[in-house]
């Protein structure tokens, strides 16, 4: 709970002026497990009313970026009042798109974001998008939070963070969780979401915080994984069981 | 020279990595800002090409050996070439030099991506539950005393993950924790000093051309 | 249930793959081969809308940049691969990558992965703020330092080295317990992630 509470406290006192970055850096074949951790997000960002920028250091996460955009500004537009209460395109989020190779946006953005990325994944010429006409690059930017079934949240750590300062959070999925604990350890990662237990705690505190009802699918999911989770325990058990037993004999 | 140029290249593009992270005067930092956002993208967009040639290749050769399988070879290359079309023509969202749509029926990149690459990607690593499940039955064996300090950790950490258990023992959540930030920390950063100099001393040789395996056969 | 088309192919798909846990067939196969060619189709449109148009295509067009026609050049060299009296070639647009990509590797995962975790791992007075903070602390660095140890083949295992080695082990084995206990979540949630999607999306059973 701690790496997840020290993430959730980060992102919940970003100044407004400052942005968050949400790098989906997940495939298909991880996006039970990440995608509600993106939506949580996106979810905080939102009530927060702090600005959004969405990218990808994966090709394949780009479908999943967009999925989990769709779904949350449905959400929040469903639900808003006014024009200050919408969620817009432009001036609150923005969808970044893909760069390669990753050198390029981890270090590029460094400088320029609009330079790195001239054309939105819409199409959209970044410089005539307004939140970037304020988020120019990292020192306008709150905190990256890559969230990858793999090691490129360390890629910013180690590209974007050391060259430039800037705070990074990550979302793994739980097989790689535990590797990176030296990270938060050291501090060089903010905070840690580890696995659909991750999200499922990130959801609660986004939802205890303020009040929100959205679909809490890694919450959801919590009582399958606990039958699962004891299943496995027993067959393990089980397995030693009948392993001493047969030594025995 | 077809051994020595793509050495000097690439001991010179090297050197130019480095610089620009000590020297901070603008006219190297520039210089390395536009080479990464010009020449760096170009020149990497183009090895899309070796990938996919390769399994166009691959492809092509087992079709034409009639090796085993080599029907399903058609199904790779027809939905290769396919959604290619769709996706150069259509554009991104389906509305580009040609509409991707019959009717209400869509076939844009994105939902072709969503509808079929999503679910086809995700239940292949489901998969894993099963065989994950059916080696903790038949592998895992507490045969000494590491094994059982293994499992200890490992049953630790599992209950802790599980709510209703976690709300009953709140001290197992705190023991779970301890043993990822304290002992898991310690082991892991220990393994984790030994990865990086092995990789910085690869990264070093390729450098300066003593690991040549990168640059293929002759 | 649902009526959605899509839905149906995906649902179609999930269970071509699930197929395989009854054993390897031509369902499963035509599914995996699906998959590549999707994916390589997706990559193309992408490197192209959103690499190569942008970055070379529409400046070239405008008559600006000529000097990108030099880069280029240096990729199109990818394509000597398939032309074996020319495939060395290939060898120069991998050195720039190559080339840049370790250099600029190479301060950087110094300051990251060694100065850093170095850092944290020095007891420093600030770790002793209380005690237990302090005791982890303490409990960090052997375990570290013993860990180093153990993987250490170039002298013989004696005396303190050989104790020391050992509880290398013990926080490995630790450290390795923690993993694997977090990787029976992983695998399980990606299973409920694509049964949920077949009994909601698909069947419509559960709500």
């Amino acid at each position: 709970m701690k790496p997840v509470k020290s993430l959730f406290d980060y992102i919940d006192k970003i100044p407004k002026d400052k942005a968050l970055l949400i790098s989906v850096d997940y495939t298909p074949d991880t996006e039970a497990e990440l995608q509600p951790m993106t939506i949580a997000l996106l979810r905080h960002a939102f009530c927060r009313k702090i600005k959004v920028g969405v990218l990808t250091l994966t090709l394949l996460g780009l479908g999943l970026a967009e999925d989990a955009l769709r779904v949350v500004t449905k959400e929040f537009n469903e639900k808003a009042i006014n024009n200050e209460d919408s969620i817009i395109y432009g001036r609150d989020y923005v969808f970044l798109g893909w760069q390669t190779p990753p050198l390029v946006p981890l270090l590029g953005m460094g400088e320029s974001i609009t330079k790195v990325f001239p054309v939105d994944y819409y199409g959209n010429r970044t410089d005539t998008l307004p939140l970037l006409k304020e988020i120019k690059n990292y020192r306008d930017v709150g905190i990256v939070v890559s969230i990858s079934g793999s090691a490129i949240p360390m890629w910013y750590v180690t590209y974007a963070q050391t060259t430039f300062g800037v705070k990074v959070g990550a979302g793994f999925t739980a097989v790689s969780a535990a590797d990176y604990y030296p990270y938060l350890n050291s501090g060089q990662l903010t905070g840690l979401l580890a696995g659909m237990r991750g999200g499922a705690e990130y959801e609660e505190l986004v939802e205890e915080n303020f009040k929100i009802k959205g679909r809490r699918k890694a919450t959801e999911a919590m009582s399958a994984q606990t039958t699962a989770h004891l299943t496995i325990i027993l067959l393990i058990i089980l397995g030693n069981f009948i392993y001493f037993y047969k030594k025995k004999k | 020279m077809k051994v020595k140029l793509p050495l000097v290249i690439c001991l010179i593009m090297g050197i130019m990595g480095m610089v620009a992270y000590y020297v901070p005067h603008k006219i190297i930092q520039d210089f390395d800002n536009e080479w990464r956002n010009t020449a760096l993208r170009i020149i990497f967009a183009f090895s899309l090409a070796l990938g996919v040639g390769s399994i166009i290749r691959h492809h092509l050769e087992k079709i034409k050996r009639k090796r085993e399988f080599f029907k399903y070879s058609y199904v790779t290359l027809i939905s290769l070439f396919l959604t290619a079309f769709i996706g150069l023509f259509g554009g991104i969202d389906g509305k580009g030099l040609i509409k991707m749509q019959i009717g209400k029926f869509n076939f844009d990149i994105q939902t072709i991506y969503v509808n079929m690459a999503i679910p086809l990607g995700a239940t292949m690593f489901s998969l894993l539950a099963y065989f994950m499940a059916s080696a903790a039955f038949r592998a895992f064996r507490a045969r000494n005393f590491e094994a059982v300090l293994l499992l200890i950790a490992a049953f630790i950490v599992m209950l802790a993950s599980v709510p209703p258990i976690a709300r009953l023992l709140p001290k197992l959540l705190y023991i779970s924790e301890w043993i990822l930030d304290v002992p898991n920390t310690a082991a892991k950063r220990g393994m984790l000093f030994g990865i990086t100099l092995g990789v910085l001393s690869t990264s070093l040789k390729i450098l300066l051309g003593i690991e040549r395996g990168w640059l293929g056969g002759k | 249930m649902s009526t959605d088309i899509w839905v149906w192919i995906a649902a179609l798909l999930t269970l071509g793959i699930f197929s395989f846990l009854y054993k390897d067939n031509p369902f499963y196969r035509f599914c995996e081969h699906l998959f590549i060619g999707i994916t390589n189709g997706y990559a193309i449109t992408f490197y192209w809308h959103r690499i190569i148009v942008p970055s070379l295509i529409n400046p070239l067009s405008k008559g600006e940049k000529l000097y990108l026609l030099i880069f280029a050049f240096i990729g199109a060299l990818y394509f000597t691969r398939f032309i074996p009296r020319l495939s060395w070639l290939v060898r120069i647009p991998i050195a720039f990558v190559i080339g840049y990509g370790a250099g600029a590797a190479i301060p950087r995962t110094i300051e990251a992965a060694i100065i850093e975790q170095a850092k944290a791992t020095i007891l420093q007075r600030s770790n002793f703020t209380n005690i237990f903070n302090g005791i982890s602390s303490i409990i960090i660095f052997f375990g570290v330092i013993s860990t180093i140890i153990y993987f250490f083949f170039s002298t013989e295992r004696k005396g303190v080295l050989k104790h020391l080695a050992y509880s290398g082990i013990i926080f490995i084995m630790l450290g390795f317990g923690a993993s694997f206990g977090y990787t029976v979540m992983a695998r399980i949630s990606l299973l409920i992630g694509r049964l949920t999607f077949l009994l909601r999306d698909w069947l419509g059973i559960i709500k």
